[in-house]
């Protein structure tokens, strides 16, 4: 039903525009803020315009140690971030990949056993296997280092079941044309089915990466070492320094550079994206 | 290129499903043979035990006299076009033909010549560089005919490569396919269910029909002498009619269906010992009785008549039986629906099938 009225047509642009402003107001409050001295965000009127102190603040966020955040620059956090989030999502999908090329292609006992077992593991968050998870990690001696961040954040049973279910419209006469080819089982993954899942790979990336960027509570529990922090932590901790006024200006500047990876890889990877949600060349 | 052999093969699928019993048959160097037959008779399961994609449950395979039930399909050397093309559809033509050859080490300059010959045969030069999906069906299933011929195997399998195309372009491609087979003088092995696709490509024919071969022939063989019932009624369109035939007191008088009756001596309708099925074909019926050639005679009810334009086939009914009759006659006969009329198969025209088996007697 597609109405052509004028009135309805201005409400409808009202609402919208009302979303987009709610949406985007806290993100500008945040850049505007990451510009101001501390003390203007303490006195009222908060600042709605950027002030001058820009280059200060996130040079001294980027390089210098801040107290407030245990005395960590935000550009080690966020290399600690970026590594474990990168981590995480190679793992994953390399790990997925493999997995659901086994279910699919290969005949092996208890397959569809094994299959529901990692169907299963859909259901269990991070949060609840955290403990068992932790005294694992511990064993290992993994504390404090950037294996302990990413392996056990690599399995991912819905990755999995996504590759399961792409490479099930693959159709049988293409793996059956690579035998003919001579093509042995790593040369068809390979050749013929990494390439084929090209946008699907993509659209995970996206979504994975954001997942490891966003991190909190493994990273929590398994560092204690400051050079290890995340970003994610890092702003957490700012907000909560105790008996001092939290750096409001600093806050804000992390948060943004917190939000940049994220969106650049949104960016570079969206047309990918979206081909891989709507595309089915096979 | 070598000959093919198949020896008592059979399949059988997980849970008893039995798909083919007791198969053999030669396959000469160089023969076109075309395995035919209605869906789920077993041709395609047969084709791809040859080709290795299938498991040979019994009998033995022999491909240029090496048995190679345990062979991979890559090391069989044969090549396969399949009927949804199946070309790997993020590489470009000239990669989908390459992709074999690399894989068996070949040197590069090779490689290239290869698919620089077959690209001339194919005429697919201008088309190297596209992607599959830049191309229509019929220059796809070139593209794959292409990846079958550069791999200079010992036969081609054929598994209904141009059941995807529309009427026109099949016609087109067949005359291709067997101007290839000429020029290349390899083995052919070409499943279809289409038995003029059958008739017009094949050197010989195996029918099939559940499971088990039927007959195997030269096309024109098979539709002058059918050894079964089923291969009778298979080949040929439109397909040939059948009366049924019972002995009242063996050798004296034949039961006929009302409307049918021999006005003559028949030799071997008159002596059947048991019932059977008389068959004759559209294309063979007179509408004039010949002198001194007695054969069967109808008395026939016309239902209605399809010009086709260079002849006309008349649907009729035989007032003794459900199944009505097909007459092939010239064009200019268009007879009116409800109007009688008479029709003569020869002597010589007559096919007679045991009931009981289907064996042709």
């Amino acid at each position: 039903m597609v109405e052509n009225r004028f009135y309805l047509t201005v409400l409808t642009h009202a609402v919208l525009i009302t979303g987009v402003f709610f949406l985007c107001f806290p993100v500008w409050m945040a850049l505007v803020a990451s510009t101001h001295p501390a003390s203007a965000l303490s006195s009222t009127p908060i600042p709605l315009w950027f002030g001058d102190q820009g280059w200060e603040n996130y040079s001294q966020l980027l390089s210098g140690g801040l107290p407030e955040a245990g005395g960590v620059p935000v550009g080690q956090m966020m290399l600690n971030s970026g590594l474990m989030a990168l981590g995480i999502t190679f793992g994953k999908i390399a790990v997925s990949v493999l997995a659901a090329y086994a279910i699919v292609y290969f005949r092996f006992p208890f397959r569809m056993v094994f299959f529901w077992l990692i169907f299963l593991t859909l259901m269990l968050p991070v949060e609840v296997r955290i403990l068992p998870t932790y005294d694992v990690i511990t064993k290992l001696g993994m504390l404090n280092s950037y294996q302990g961040l990413i392996i056990p954040l690599i399995a991912s049973a819905t990755a999995t079941f996504l590759f399961r279910q792409f490479f099930m419209t693959i159709p049988d006469e293409l793996v059956e044309a690579a035998r003919i080819d001579r093509a042995g089982p790593l040369r068809f993954f390979w050749d013929i089915l990494l390439p084929l899942s090209r946008t699907n790979i993509a659209a995970l990336f996206i979504i994975l990466f954001i997942y490891g960027w966003n991190q909190y509570l493994w990273p929590l529990i398994i560092t204690s070492d400051e050079s290890l922090y995340t970003v994610v932590m890092g702003i957490q901790r700012m907000v909560n320094s105790g008996e001092q006024l939290p750096v409001w200006h600093y806050i804000m500047g992390t948060a943004v550079l917190a939000m940049v990876p994220p969106v650049i890889v949104v960016v570079a990877m969206q047309k990918l994206f979206v081909k891989g949600l709507v595309e089915s060349e096979k | 290129m070598a000959q093919v052999e198949i020896r008592n093969l059979g399949k059988v699928y997980p849970g008893k499903v039995r798909a083919v019993s007791g198969a053999s048959a030669d396959i000469a160097d160089g023969e076109f043979i075309v395995l035919v037959g209605p869906s789920g008779c077993g041709k395609s399961t047969i084709l791809r035990m040859i080709a290795g994609l299938e498991e040979v449950s019994e009998g033995d395979l022999f491909i240029g006299g090496d048995r190679v039930n345990d062979l991979e399909p890559g090391e069989r050397d044969i090549a396969m076009v399949f009927q949804n093309y199946a070309l790997y559809p993020h590489m470009t033509v000239r990669r989908n033909m390459e992709y074999g050859l690399r894989n068996e080490g070949l040197p590069k300059d090779q490689i290239a010549a290869r698919i620089a010959e077959a690209a001339r045969t194919l005429r697919l030069e201008e088309y190297l560089d596209r992607k599959p999906r830049q191309l229509s069906g019929g220059q796809r299933q070139r593209v794959a005919m292409g990846r079958a011929i550069v791999r200079e195997p010992k036969a081609f399998l054929f598994d209904e490569p141009l059941s995807n195309l529309d009427a026109k372009l099949r016609t087109q491609l067949r005359a291709e396919l067997r101007a290839l087979h000429v020029r290349l003088g390899a083995t052919f092995i070409y499943v279809t269910h289409d038995q003029v696709e059958a008739m017009s490509l094949a050197d010989r024919i195996i029918v099939m029909n559940a499971g088990q071969i039927e007959q195997i022939g030269a096309p024109l063989e098979l539709y002058q002498k059918p050894a079964t019932r089923f291969v009778a009624e298979f080949i040929g369109t439109p397909a040939m009619n059948f009366v049924e035939a019972r002995p009242v007191t063996a050798g004296l008088k034949i039961d006929l269906p009302e409307g049918a009756s021999l006005p003559g001596p028949c030799a071997m309708v008159d002596q059947l010992a048991a019932p059977a099925h008389i068959g004759f074909r559209p294309e063979d019926l007179v509408l004039e009785p010949q002198d001194g050639a007695a054969g069967l005679r109808l008395d026939l009810q016309v239902m209605f008549a399809e010009q086709l334009g260079a002849d006309t086939v008349i649907h009729a009914r035989l007032a003794g039986q459900s199944d009505p009759v097909t007459i092939r006659v010239e064009s200019a006969q268009n007879p009116a629906p409800g109007a009688t009329m008479t029709a003569y198969a020869p002597n010589a025209a007559l096919h007679v099938f045991d009931a009981a088996t289907g064996q042709r007697l």
